[in-house]
């Protein structure tokens, strides 16, 4: 190939463009970088702004913005301010990890927020126990883990069904329709599902999964009309359950008499669905948007203040929030010398804030949080109504439906 | 090409091929001087198994012209042949008795299944991640390649197969992990000599590796089956009228290209310390090939180096303050930009501004010695 002078040019400031954007950043070291120097508190905050969870994700992204401008705007933590590092994780497990090592190791963050789904927690979850820092886990999931590394401030099992599940029964009736997406989660709540509908003298007619990403509900909905149930249990997830309210929607049935009761449906999938798609449908979680409490209006308007009027909140992203300001309480019980991952995580231990869902605290034993369970209905404006409050909060049992098992401080143990 | 100088194969000269290989492995063997961070070490030894990965993809793209969409696939059975070695190795912690993995527990499986049983063994599982991807693209190639399936459906096969294994990863989640992979997994040890993710002897393997596999790849590109290989690149009937057996060659080449692959996959789930079913994805498979042609398909040092820099620069961009929001966007620009100008790559320019310099050293000193011979002619 003859090449001219002037490709040669063009070719070499291609190469140019393309090797100055940024690779000499990977030599950047900063190695020696004291953990709370000069008055600042390094956090990182691991939320996928694009990929395939990036839309509920980046509403995590921003809850958690929002509660550190606002702690740095009142003053910061004595003194100190807490900055923030954003990273994008790309919504892949990969990433996810390669990311949490550059805030661990390299940013040398004190504690990271970050995390929607069980698989990104799981990739990331050897990098902060072998490094012994700080994950802040803000979402519902499955239970049974039982980390010293992780703090977890969203439900498990037993936060979501032991109230739900009889609810439902005493309501509707004891037939329930078990439907869940393909993977870990679905199947450990329908574990403990049906424990309770043992206990309580419901029956399973049906236990379903569909794969993740799933949009094509025809044939389940033929066997729930086949199999009438009273109760349609739902444990799907992401835009699957816009596809099953939709369908179910257009299929003609009635939520009067078979309604949907999920645990994942918030606020932010009935915006994706629209309201009419939900409305009638029960969703069990610790908090929602239209929850009357000085707390919450204080944050729902300060959310959409900050991001926007159109924006909703959900039991996700209330969580991030009030984990935040947990961080905030931990670190100020500390000496500045002493801010260190293992001695947040020791302050944080018994912490109590008043979160917009009513007050939360951390159970020193697991580290997971004592919440406000509650029942609520879906209506066509896309807000939710509640039906039932808890009476008090509810402790937090990672291992329910496995009772030889009990996470303590010191790990797992087996009880024979 | 009948003169004596020239190599009688007429193959360029073993030297001028071989150096750049020993170039670059000397600087990958030198960077621990250089990256003194445990962190980096790691990012690093991360890009450098995805240049692995990247190499077998060249030797089936650019030397066997065979696109294989699903590469991936041999990368993600290697990962997962090491994950579920190391995950045996695990005291189990979170199981209790009867050391079975978490996962199997939590999906009610009472017994180990029989294909888990030999990984047990480490030197199995070490064994299994080069042999099971050979073996499967053997398998494959037998079925593409002995019905004379080409280019296109070659990589829609290959890539639909991929998708298959993905799915049924994720579906049996009892015996795989499903989505959420493989985790919470022991350190490798051989000999009682343990490799740290973070650690230097981990670099240090993967360099190796880097090394072993592009020599390999490039002896291959040396030997009479591989330049039938290239042959049947350039015009597979010619070839076959020659007499050769066009598939059996196909075959040999895709397995070989598996297997270095499988070898990339088992480093990735020691860098890593977690095997996913997002490792033999849709979206790193065709990473695989960006890379390739970014850094030239038809060089193994380029398509090597591809993958460095690039998975290297995807990494900063989407670390810089700057580029958070747009790193996606810059991406997608340069990658353009590439494709536009440089059809061969970063290996291509490199060949064809080397060739320029030549030139131009070769043509000043001819104009200086003419412009002397002026000056003494005029004194």
């Amino acid at each position: 190939m003859r090449i001219s002078r002037r490709t040669l040019m063009k070719n070499a400031a291609a190469l140019g463009a393309f090797a100055g954007a940024g690779f000499p950043h990977i030599w950047v070291k900063n190695a020696d970088l004291a953990r709370a120097a000069g008055g600042e508190i390094k956090v990182g905050v691991l939320f996928s702004l694009t990929g395939t969870t990036a839309i509920i994700e980046e509403s995590l992204n921003k809850a958690t913005i929002l509660a550190i401008e606002e702690i740095n705007a009142a003053g910061g933590i004595k003194g100190s301010k807490i900055v923030p590092i954003i990273e994008d994780p790309a919504s892949d497990p990969a990433t996810f990890s390669e990311k949490a090592r550059k805030l661990v190791v390299g940013d040398k963050c004190v504690s990271v927020f970050g995390s929607y789904t069980s698989a990104s927690r799981k990739a990331v979850l050897p990098v902060f126990e072998r490094q012994n820092n700080l994950y802040w886990y803000p979402t519902l999931y499955e239970g049974r883990e039982c980390s010293k590394n992780v703090v977890y401030t969203g439900a498990v099992p037993n936060q979501q069904q032991d109230e739900f599940v009889p609810w439902l029964i005493k309501k509707f009736g004891k037939k329930f329709y078990l439907i869940g997406s393909n993977y870990i989660y679905p199947k450990e709540e329908n574990n403990y599902c049906k424990k309770l509908l043992e206990k309580y003298g419901g029956e399973v007619v049906a236990e379903e999964y569909v794969p993740l990403g799933h949009s094509e509900f025809s044939s389940v909905i033929n066997k729930m009309r086949s199999t009438q149930p009273n109760v349609i249990f739902s444990t799907v997830v992401g835009d699957s359950v816009v596809a099953l309210h939709r369908q179910y929607r257009a299929a003609g049935l009635d939520p009067e008499k078979m309604p949907m009761a999920s645990l994942t449906t918030s606020e932010n999938e009935v915006a994706a669905m629209g309201g009419e798609a939900a409305a009638g449908h029960f969703t069990s979680a610790p908090y929602f948007q239209v929850y009357k409490s000085p707390e919450n209006e204080k944050f729902v308007a300060a959310y959409q203040k900050r991001w926007g009027a159109d924006k909703v909140t959900h039991f996700v992203s209330e969580a991030c929030y009030f984990q935040t300001y947990l961080f905030k309480q931990a670190v100020e019980k500390l000496a500045t010398s002493d801010i260190a991952p293992p001695t947040i995580r020791d302050a944080v231990k018994g912490a109590e804030t008043i979160a917009p869902q009513g007050k939360v605290r951390i159970e020193p034993e697991n580290l997971h949080t004592w919440l406000w369970p509650k029942i609520a209905q879906c209506k066509s404006s896309g807000q939710f109504e509640i039906l039932v409050e808890a009476k008090e909060w509810l402790k937090p049992v990672p291992y329910a439906a496995y009772p030889g098992q009990v996470c303590t401080e010191k790990g797992l143990v087996e009880k024979s | 090409m009948t003169s004596k100088t020239s190599f009688p194969t007429g193959l360029p000269r073993l030297g001028a091929q071989i150096a750049p290989i020993l170039i670059v492995c000397a600087i990958v063997f030198a960077l621990p001087l250089v990256l003194n961070n445990d962190f980096l070490l790691n990012k690093v030894a991360r890009y450098l198994v995805l240049g692995i990965l990247t190499v077998s993809l060249a030797l089936s793209w650019g030397f066997g012209g065979i696109l294989n969409l699903g590469q991936a696939m041999s990368f993600g059975i290697g990962s997962y042949a090491m994950a579920m070695a190391l995950k045996l190795k695990t005291i189990p912690v979170h199981t209790g008795s009867g050391g079975l993995p978490d996962f199997m527990v939590w999906n009610n499986v009472a017994r180990l299944p029989w294909f888990w049983q030999p990984f047990k063994s480490l030197s199995f599982a070490l064994a299994a991640g080069i042999i099971v991807p050979a073996l499967v693209a053997a398998a494959l190639g037998w079925f593409i390649f002995r019905s004379r399936v080409t280019g296109v459906y070659v990589s829609i096969i290959t890539l639909a197969t991929m998708v298959v294994l993905n799915l049924v990863i994720i579906d049996q989640q009892s015996f795989t992990g499903g989505f959420n992979g493989i985790t919470d997994l022991a350190q490798l040890e051989i000999f009682g000599f343990a490799f740290d993710a973070y650690g230097r002897a981990t670099f240090y393997l993967v360099a190796s590796c880097v090394a072993l596999s592009l020599l390999v790849a490039f002896a291959f590109t040396r030997t009479k089956a591989g330049l039938v290989v290239q042959a049947i690149r350039d015009h597979e009937g010619r070839v076959r009228y020659f007499g050769y057996d066009v598939a059996a060659y196909q075959i040999f080449v895709f397995a070989l290209s598996a297997a270095i692959a499988g070898l990339a996959g088992m480093l990735y789930t020691i860098v890593m310390e977690f095997a996913s079913p997002t490792f033999l994805g849709v979206q790193l498979s065709l990473s695989v090939v960006v890379w390739c042609a970014v850094g030239g398909r038809q060089s193994l040092v380029g398509a090597f180096l591809g993958a460095v820099l690039v998975a290297g620069m995807q990494g900063a961009l989407s670390e810089s303050a700057a580029f958070l929001e747009t790193w996606t966007l810059v991406m997608g620009a340069l990658f353009v930009l590439v494709v536009l100008f440089l059809p061969k790559g970063l290996a291509g320019l490199t060949k064809s501004a080397w060739r320029w310099i030549v030139r131009r050293r070769l043509a000043s000193q001819g104009i200086a010695r003419g412009v002397g011979q002026t000056r003494e002619g005029s004194a």
